[in-house]
């Protein structure tokens, strides 16, 4: 099983002093591995750090897939054979494999234990991923020897990725934010930190499939397109946070102005004197541009040419 | 278009070649295993029988709004109900159930039931409701449920809102709140070692009112409008996970369906020309997407290496009927009466990873995504905001081909330094009639990793990139844009960027993280639109854990975001120029202190500043306006009384201030606007005490049974 490199180091330095009960000579068959599997392990590995583990599905009898199914290494599984280190009555790991940021074993070799099973399934993309070539080990984010894993609830996920994405952290606590910091929305709600073929690990293939996922109002095909939609919705949105009101990556009029400059109001320049007290501009307050193009997602209207119906 | 053609078939071809590697690969014979045969697991504690916990309490909220209810549901003062639980039910056979519900008191509830057979199959319901609170500030004259606003009796239509002389007789409150309600059944069923099924059914309901707006060509109007959308999704596949192999094939469909009906209302203005009256919007028309993909990979027998790959189809097709051209009298019908739209999606990747060396890694991926949008264009004679005839304009259709490639390599130099360099290249051709026919970005970079010490290691990256883009297709452009301007997701941009990220753990219970990052892009060749941005990011945490009962953590982050465009103001003339730059800041402290067996307090205060000052110039006069800024303020402390192994009582207290000061929204009342009767939304802001009292109660201690696996 994995655990924390940190976590296994402390649970051998918290070894009760007095000496194990003797294990079983190994057989000559299983030359490597401990004499009875767990039963060995848990002779001195027998603490709440450890005991966590059997409230998760890695430690499901019944289930011949997970390494406590029939025929399954159990703890060995993953820490690998573990003769030596019963052999020399604890102590060092003698070759066996630790876990977490700070193992000492390579998060390269960690990976393949936990690649062993999952790259079959959640993690088949995992190989060519950013991820993996960032060296990052599978426990710097899962811990198995727990009850809850904090990637499978959504406020230690978020807090587990915005560790090393701290632009994200920040990004979550701007005003215009999607619902991650009340709880309600994971990272993974739209990404995929295992591996994926659309960018930036998103678990669609395209930015609008991922976003129109939920936002499907804003999917099409209408019969008046906003070009940006179809291509890109973070051309204007910044999905992790913003100042600004709906996400939006600038303050309306400018943000328009970026790309629209044409004859007429498009290209006027919007100063102060457009507040209340002086000349109070439409072009400016409120919504700005969508006071007049509120269909800025795309009209099926037959009348919605410029977007306002 | 061959370009089109050319990259689906090499995808194809590939896609094939991998699929033909994962059957070769589904030969492979498993590497021999140790004999377990002894193993009985007898000291393992694997969980059997029932086990619960319980919470019940309430919250009471004082100054809640739609500031703090955004997404909580805690909108109003009050009393709300706190309740919430979760269980677990297992047999010695491996038949399961759980449960877990939260929030049941509020409109943000959400839960999960699951049952299965372990190894067998597993079936999950779920269901989560998302409130979303707008704004609690709007006021209104309309009035009307559906979708049909209209003005009170009385009502006095005027040029302006100044003549509206009713209006401030007239306004009456209207929230403007949405909840999204997802509703979920899914299962796996585990055919064999190598093989499962899964499907997902979902049906997603967004319901309540939304803000829109409209205009009357030179006068406008904000809108509460209804909205009743809901989305239902089915997702059915097949996995196969072989030990050298995988496979994942999938079909999914998701059916929006817009339930509302345009929205009517009534033109609060004087008409400008005879009978424009009232106006129509249209909504979101229904339409579906269904996709069938194929993903998985290979692991090859070389360097350790893997390919993996994926493939996906997909068609978006609409074809809602139209609404009438316009409300004014003797308005045409459109022909033909919808759009029958369809969009083909098309993704094909393909990614190897490998390890040459064993201090050499490589990975790279090339990837295409198509958007064929097969609509006929068709031509519309249209109504300009339901006041007088526009003409008649070719719905213009977006396709595009997007070639994506990328590749890195990192190289252990040492055990205490590694390096690497990586780059992409992002090739864009865009169907005729569009701005431009193509743009192609080119990225690079390198990075170093260097850990002097064991406890310390930062990570130095810098790169830049390249984007040229075609010449404008001045034809293309909408009607009265100006050629001068480079749309920027379009324009030439040079970019450079660099970060900075650090780990230290001074000691085993000290540590402490740095993250940075720099970037400039420079739209060098645009004269109007976007001229230039820049992103500075720094952020640190320390996290402290002197001992097991105690923790504590220090975070803080400060952001910098600029950016510079110009405006037309005539030929021969300096454009106008405008700058805004954002600064924001979040300081949040905490920590988590186990007092004694019985006492547990945990701790957090959140202080996140934001401030913006824009600036526009004309003619080298500058002109600066009010700053905008928001604050939150949050202060969050948990007590938890263990007062029996099976009784815990929780304490919560919450306080948050957030106020802003936004000039867009600051003292725009309905009448302010002369030619926008507005909703008169005001900034968000809050002063929010919550306290609440939650009793659990665990039921059936944690079965914590020795026994033996099944043999």
């Amino acid at each position: 099983m994995m655990c924390a490199g940190a976590q296994l180091h402390a649970l051998e330095a918290a070894a009760p002093a007095a000496a194990p009960p003797a294990p079983p000579a190994p057989s000559p068959e299983n030359a490597g591995y401990s004499p009875q599997g767990a039963d060995t392990c848990l002779g001195c590995h027998s603490d709440a750090n450890v005991a966590g583990l059997f409230h998760t599905k890695h430690a499901r009898p019944g289930d011949p897939r997970g390494p406590f199914g029939a025929g399954g290494l159990q703890c060995e599984a993953c820490h690998g054979p573990g003769g030596a280190h019963v052999k020399a009555g604890g102590g060092p790991l003698a070759g066996m494999i630790d876990f977490g940021p700070k193992a000492a074993t390579p998060a390269l070799k960690q990976n393949a234990v936990c690649l062993g099973c999952h790259q079959a399934n959640t993690a088949h993309d995992w190989a060519a991923s950013p991820h993996a070539g960032a060296n990052v080990a599978c426990a710097s984010c899962h811990t198995v020897h727990t009850r809850t894993n904090p990637m499978q609830s959504t406020p230690t996920q978020i807090e587990a990725c915005t560790a090393c994405h701290q632009a994200q952290r920040t990004a979550l606590l701007k005003p215009s934010h999607h619902p991650m910091r009340e709880g309600k929305m994971a990272c993974t709600a739209c990404h995929s930190p295992h591996g994926s073929t659309g960018p930036a690990l998103l678990s669609k293939s395209t930015v609008t499939e991922t976003c129109t996922g939920c936002h499907a109002e804003y999917r099409g095909p209408f019969l008046w397109e906003h070009q940006p939609v179809a291509e890109n919705c973070t051309t204007c949105h910044d999905p992790h946070g913003s100042a600004q009101t709906s996400l939006l990556k600038q303050r309306p009029p400018f943000l328009c102005q970026s790309c629209h400059e044409g004859a007429g109001h498009p290209s006027i320049v919007n100063t102060p004197n457009g507040l209340p007290g002086r000349m109070p501009s439409a072009y400016l307050l409120a919504g700005s541009c969508t006071n007049c193009h509120s269909q800025i997602h795309g009209s099926n209207s037959p009348s919605g040419r410029a977007l306002m119906r | 278009m061959p370009a089109r053609s050319s990259i689906r078939y090499a995808a194809l071809l590939l896609g094939g070649a991998a699929i033909l590697l994962t059957g070769v690969s589904m030969a492979d014979a498993p590497a021999p295993a140790p004999d377990t045969s002894g193993w009985k697991c007898a000291q393992c504690p694997f969980l059997q029988g029932y086990e619960s916990q319980t919470e019940v309490g309430a919250l009471s909220a004082s100054g809640a709004n739609a500031t703090y209810g955004r997404y909580t549901g805690i909108d109003r003062s009050g009393v709300y109900a706190d309740v919430g639980g979760s269980g677990e039910l297992r047999s010695a056979s491996g038949q399961y159930a759980n449960y877990d519900l939260e929030h049941l008191g509020l409109a943000s509830r959400e839960g999960t039931l699951e049952a299965g057979s372990e190894g067998r199959y597993t079936l999950r319901i779920t269901y989560d409701g998302q409130p979303t609170r707008l704004y609690d500030t709007a006021v209104t004259p309309f009035q009307g449920n559906g979708s049909n606003l209209s003005l009170p009796t009385g009502w006095v239509a005027a040029g302006g809102t100044a003549g509206m002389s009713a209006l401030n007789s007239s306004l009456a409150p209207d929230e403007l709140a949405f909840d999204r309600r997802t509703i979920g059944l899914s299962g796996d069923y585990y055919a064999s070692s190598a093989w499962t099924v899964f499907g997902e059914l979902q049906r997603q309901e967004k319901i309540g009112t939304d803000l829109t707006s409209a205009s009357f060509l030179t006068e406008a109007v904000q809108l509460p409008q209804p909205i009743d959308y809901v989305t239902d999704s089915v997702t059915a596949g097949t996995l196969w996970a072989g030990s050298r192999a995988s496979l994942r094939l999938s079909y999914s469909g998701s059916w929006f369906e817009d339930q509302g009906s345009p929205l009517m209302f009534a033109n609060p203005y004087l008409p400008i020309v005879p009978g424009s009256t009232e106006g129509r919007l249209g909504v979101p028309p229904s339409n579906t997407l269904q996709q069938l993909a194929a993903a998985g990979n290979v692991r090859l027998p070389w360097f350790a290496s893997t390919l993996t790959y994926a493939a996906s189809l997909g068609t978006l097709r609409q074809n809602d009927a139209f609404m009438p051209i316009s409300t004014l009298p003797g308005a045409m019908t459109p022909t033909p009466a919808s759009l029958d739209g369809e969009v083909l999606l098309s993704h094909y990747a393909l990614g190897l990873a490998s390890r040459p060396l064993s201090k050499l890694s490589l990975r790279g991926n090339a990837i295409y995504d198509g958007r064929d949008d097969k609509t006929n264009p068709l031509a519309i004679a249209y109504i300009v905001t339901d006041t007088f005839p526009g003409g008649t304009a070719i719905t213009p259709r977006y396709s595009e081909d997007h070639a994506h490639l990328d590749g890195g390599a990192d190289y252990a130099l040492a055990p205490w330094v590694s390096v690497g360099v990586g780059g992409q290249i992002d090739d864009i051709h865009y169907s005729p009639g569009q701005i431009v026919s193509w743009t192609q970005d080119i990225e690079s970079w390198g990075r170093a990793t260097v850990s002097p010490i064991a406890p310390l290691s930062f990570t130095l990256k810098a790169g830049n990139g390249l984007r040229k883009a075609s010449s404008f297709d001045t034809a293309a452009l909408p009607v009265a844009e100006n050629p001068q301007i480079f749309q920027y997701e379009y324009a030439p941009r040079d970019r450079v960027f660099s970060s900075l990220n650090g780990a230290w753990s001074i000691s085993p219970k000290l540590n402490w993280s740095l993250a940075g990052a720099l970037s400039k892009n420079d739209y060098r060749s645009s004269t109007l639109g976007l001229i230039g941005t820049h992103e500075q990011h720094l952020s640190s945490t320390f996290t402290w854990t002197p001992s097991d009962s105690l923790s504590a953590y220090l975070d803080a982050g400060y952001e910098r975001l600029f950016n510079l465009q110009n405006g037309y103001v005539g030929p021969n003339a300096a454009p106008w120029v405008a700058s805004d730059t954002e600064r924001f800041w979040n300081a949040d402290v905490g920590g988590r202190w186990l007092a004694s067996s019985h006492w547990t307090v945990t701790l957090d205060y959140l202080i996140a500043p934001t401030y913006e000052d824009t600036d526009s110039a004309v003619g080298g006069l500058s002109q600066a306006f009010p700053q905008s800024w928001t604050r939150l303020d949050s202060a969050r402390l948990g007590v938890t009384y263990q007062w029996t192994a099976a009784l815990q009582l929780h304490l919560r207290y919450e306080r948050e201030t957030y106020n802003s000061n936004d000039w867009a929204l600051m003292g725009v009342t309905p009448a302010t606007i002369p030619d926008l009767l507005a909703l008169g939304i005001q900034p968000y802001r809050d002063n929010v005490n919550l306290i609440g009292l939650t009793v659990r109660y665990q039921l059936g201690a944690p079965a914590a049974v020795v026994s033996s696996p099944a043999k």
